[in-house]
């Protein structure tokens, strides 16, 4: 680390005298006054109900030494001003850097398989479930979140494959929610069946958010 | 869910809630949910880079390896904390790494000065808190990697000293010396200069 050591001036007393204050600030300064500069300052950033303190308003070191401070906050205002512009930054080509190396990837998942045993076809969980999320989306309010499809040691009449669905959902408030998870377990079925052809077990339901849509109504549109 | 994104600043808890759940779909492998999260934190996160490297071109670069690493890591995210906080700790520490990989003489002058004013009928203030400015940025290269990443968090991004300790991986009395020491610096180059 570099050390920019003081005017020689400003020493009055060994900087390692008293370092109760901050810890390791190891070059703090004392001021001829006798109070840490870092001391000083730490009241400076707290704010205009620490001038309360008469000291601080008649010493002239403490002042000049806060003037400095002021003089750099300054300065600092028209820096942060100058790189706040970032609302209208258009993330589009950054996302699409991002997505190009993250779609190559392939994630660890577990592969379920379709059909009968003969058949060698498997869809990834992943892919499944994102199938699922929009079926359940397709209920009016309802956002989907977690969903994990378990396959079970059972097969259905065909001899083909059994999943267990685990879903969890934020669903609207003020709707009766055996209703409507009634109405979201008949669109991932539906769904599972037409979209994917994949036997569904049981599909448990977890609501772990409420929603109140009366405040954005433009909710349940989804991308 | 246009408009429900949770960036650090203004705290939205519809947002959170949308955060939340995107998370743990990208965490299971939804790539949309994933883009979807990326739209609403990078402009966030390229303006914190971009303020810790002192130019946007690496500012940008510094974000896309954040998300990938974030991708990469999300099945063991679990929600601990949001993942805009998440986000910054990573973009951050992805930014001092930058920082630390520059060689010095290459950070002299390559903090973008701003153009300089085209008329000399520009009133003397803004020339004045032009050359200000020019000044910091110049002073802001004396600082080590981690003064500057700390003074940086908290002056220009107004973060707490909890929450920059947190990002930076140091204890709160450390990230206050850090600070304390870069205002040091930072006034006596600026003093000398006037």
């Amino acid at each position: 680390m570099t050390a920019h050591t003081d005017p020689s001036d400003a020493h009055s007393g060994s900087p390692h005298t008293d370092d109760t204050h901050t810890g390791d600030v190891h070059d703090d300064e004392r001021l001829p006054c006798g109070r840490l500069l870092s001391q000083v300052w730490d009241d400076w950033e707290r704010g205009p109900a620490d001038t309360a303190d008469p000291h601080l308003r008649t010493c002239p070191h403490c002042r000049r030494s806060v003037r400095g401070l002021d003089e750099l906050e300054s300065a600092v205002r028209d820096l942060r001003d100058e790189t706040t512009d970032t609302s209208a930054y258009d993330t589009t080509s950054l996302t699409q850097r991002v997505m190009d190396v993250v779609r190559l990837e392939l994630r660890p998942g577990r592969p379920l398989s379709l059909g009968e045993p003969a058949e060698d076809l498997w869809i990834m969980e992943s892919v499944a479930a994102r199938t699922l999320r929009a079926a359940a989306e397709s209920v009016s309010g309802v956002r989907a979140g977690s969903c994990r499809l378990l396959p079970l040691d059972i097969s259905d009449g065909t001899g083909g494959p059994v999943v267990e669905v685990s879903l969890a959902l934020h669903a609207p408030a003020r709707v009766p929610l055996p209703e409507l998870a009634d109405q979201v377990r008949g669109r991932v079925r539906e769904a599972a069946d037409r979209e994917l052809g994949l036997a569904i077990g049981a599909v448990d339901i977890r609501v772990t958010d409420l929603i109140d849509t009366t405040a954005d109504s433009q909710e349940g549109e989804t991308r | 869910m246009a408009g429900a994104c949770s960036q650090n600043a203004p705290p939205d808890v519809q947002g959170e809630v949308e955060d939340a759940l995107l998370t743990v779909r990208a965490a299971e492998g939804d790539e949309d949910a994933f883009a979807a999260l990326m739209q609403c934190h990078a402009p966030a996160l390229i303006r914190l880079a971009t303020r810790l490297l002192g130019n946007r071109s690496e500012a940008e670069d510094a974000v896309q390896e954040a998300f990938i690493n974030a991708w990469r890591r999300l099945p063991e995210f679990h929600n601990r904390s949001s993942f805009g906080t998440w986000m910054y700790r990573i973009t951050t520490n992805r930014c001092l790494n930058v920082l630390r990989a520059r060689k010095p003489v290459a950070t002299l002058e390559a903090a973008g000065d701003p153009p300089a004013p085209e008329h000399s009928a520009s009133p003397a203030r803004i020339a004045e808190a032009r050359d200000a400015v020019r000044e910091l940025r110049e002073a802001l290269d004396l600082l080590s990697v981690e003064q500057r990443a700390c003074w940086v968090l908290r002056e220009l991004d107004g973060q707490s000293y909890e929450f920059i300790a947190d990002a930076v991986g140091i204890s709160q009395e450390a990230v206050r010396a850090r600070v304390f020491r870069a205002r040091r610096c930072l006034t006596q180059a600026m003093g000398a200069w006037r």
